[in-house]
């Protein structure tokens, strides 16, 4: 059985539909990518699993539970963690705070000493600003404390939409080691990326999103060129 | 000296009840992004039913508490009524200041039904007189000097120190980040609505107990609640708490010194060439957050 599965998910706002009939499955080992054109629906498709948006039509099983009709609340319950996109999570709260958020759920508080001391041996970063306000922090370590919170809330699925934005090279490169190290630690990702090399560094399978489906399948040992998702992402 | 005292003391005074008033609406500001035109309207509910406690002969230490309980509840309901539903409405701030006005305006209706327009007064929170130098002033007053700063010290203790104050800190900021930590982000607009509405009640005991109680009560302190807002900026409480003190002051030397008839054009006067200065004081969201 899969860990997520979407099942013909429709979604838009108001009159605008970006999301047409959208299937996909995510496995309990390895990862997975989304990677597509700006604007053709990842985070909307994102933002649908976890609950922020409502699909039209369509179900979402998480680890086998239809979990289409929850609150993101009662996602977050559930252990399906998502970190958005962008980093402007909490700009006038320390780092402490934003950790202590993350660990707000009920089934993530029993676990929020052991969390955090995982979170601070991955960003030993954060440790030196705990009581620093997340809007003086660089780009980077706010990426930092996004992943982080979300760490704090226990995941059994980690979400992670673009998490290199906008990031220096050197700072990037740093990420992308922590992000293959919480997947090392045994917590299935699913990451979307405009970083293809990156990508297909950690994804065991990628879904190529495009005008809002999904465009291209590319499963577990397939291998793939990268020049061939080059020609996808252009057109043939 | 007398003029010091008189102004220090007046300005004191009336500080504590704008900083009552304002903080409420700010805390409703910064967490749901509304303006809560009916804030004065609890305000005076709140001092009719500690009126209608009291004259059921219950001990005003009683009275006043289940009083402010009760404010808070309609504070509560009124969230769920006529601001949670229209969340997520593009010009959602101009609809709430409409249907807080009406709902507002139903409740005022309903307390001169159940009331009538006869003036009611509380009992004070402490009885007597004394004098401070060569002015006489009430021990009610003194005791709302005192007690003001306290409250809003356990307000800031509970908003920077708690769990739930962090949560509804972390709403003010981002609500999909909040939801995303699994906080209950339709009960937490439901708290600081109920927290807003319970702080006008305190403000509303404070003033049946020195002034006469009328349905139309709290029209003149929501005014300053929104001048001070205005002054001291909504996207933080300690801004509201600072200015209410300031206008109080204000106020105080203004009328020691001009009389009470020109304060209010002195203080609009002051209030437009603060906004042509610095306008993104009023009604911007140039980011909220609490504390
Ligand atoms: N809150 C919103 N209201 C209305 N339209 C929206 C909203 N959010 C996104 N859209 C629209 O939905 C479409 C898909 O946006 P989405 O953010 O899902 O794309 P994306 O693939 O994540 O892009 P990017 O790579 O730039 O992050 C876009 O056309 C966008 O303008
Ligand atoms: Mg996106």
């Amino acid at each position: 059985m899969p860990i997520l599965s979407v099942e013909g998910v429709t979604a838009g706002y108001g009159r605008v539909t970006v999301l047409n009939d959208v299937s996909l499955e995510a496995g309990r080992h390895g990862n997975v990518g989304f990677f597509g054109p700006n604007g053709h629906g990842k985070t909307t498709l994102l933002r649908v699993i976890s609950g922020l948006l409502k699909p039209r039509s369509g179900r979402i099983f998480f680890d086998g539970e239809d979990i289409t009709a929850r609150s993101a609340r009662a996602i977050v319950g559930t252990g399906l963690i998502h970190v958005p996109q962008g980093n402007r999570l909490f700009p006038d709260l320390t780092i402490a705070d934003c950790m202590a958020l993350g660990a707000y759920s009920a089934r993530a508080r029993p676990h929020e000493a052991e969390n955090r001391e995982k979170v601070i041996e991955l960003f030993p970063k954060l440790a030196e600003r705990w009581r620093q306000r997340v809007r003086t922090l660089s780009g980077g370590e706010r990426q930092m404390v996004s992943i982080g919170t979300a760490l704090m809330s226990h995941p059994r699925l980690l979400i992670l939409d673009e998490p290199t934005l906008g990031l220096a090279p050197k700072i990037k490169d740093e990420l992308c080691a922590s992000v293959l190290d919480i997947s090392k630690g045994g917590v299935p990702l699913i990451v979307v990326e405009q970083d293809i090399e990156f990508l297909l560094e950690l994804s065991s399978q990628l879904y190529l999103i495009n005008h809002g489906t999904v465009a291209t399948e590319i499963k577990p040992g397939e291998s793939i060129a990268h020049s061939e998702i080059m020609s996808m992402y252009f057109g043939h | 000296m007398g003029a010091l005292a008189e102004i220090l003391f007046g300005g004191l005074f009336q500080g504590s009840l704008y900083a009552m008033m304002a903080v409420g609406l700010a805390l409703v500001w910064t967490t749901i992004g509304v303006f809560n035109f009916s804030h004065g309207v609890f305000m005076m509910l709140g001092a009719y039913l500690a009126w209608q406690l009291v004259a059921f002969g219950l001990h005003p230490a009683i009275a006043f508490p289940l009083a402010i309980l009760a404010t808070a509840g309609v504070g509560w309901l009124l969230q769920a009524t006529v601001v949670r539903p229209l969340i997520g409405r593009a010009n959602l701030v101009l609809v709430v200041v409409i249907t807080t006005l009406a709902a507002g305006s139903l409740i005022e209706n309903g307390v001169l039904t159940i009331w009538g327009p006869r003036s009611k007064q509380l009992p004070p929170l402490l009885a007597g007189n004394t004098m401070i130098g060569s002015i006489g002033v009430s021990l009610h007053q003194i005791a709302i000097i005192v007690v003001t700063p306290l409250i809003l010290w356990a307000l800031w203790m509970f908003l920077t120190r708690t769990r739930i104050g962090l949560a509804l800190r972390a709403v003010a900021q981002n609500e999909d980040a909040s939801q995303l930590v699994g906080l209950n982000v339709t009960a937490l607009y439901g708290l600081a609505f109920a927290i807003a509405a319970a702080l006008a009640c305190i403000a509303g005991i404070f003033m049946g107990g020195y002034r006469f109680m009328s349905p139309v009560m709290g029209a003149d302190p929501l005014l300053k609640a929104l001048i001070v807002v205005v002054f001291g900026g909504i996207s933080s409480i300690s801004g509201p708490i600072f200015a209410a003190y300031l206008i109080g002051f204000f106020e105080a030397a203004c009328s020691y010194y001009f009389g009470l008839y020109w304060t209010p054009a002195l203080l609009f006067a002051v209030l437009i060439l603060t906004l042509m200065v610095r306008p993104e004081g009023i009604f911007t969201s140039r980011g909220r957050g609490l504390a």
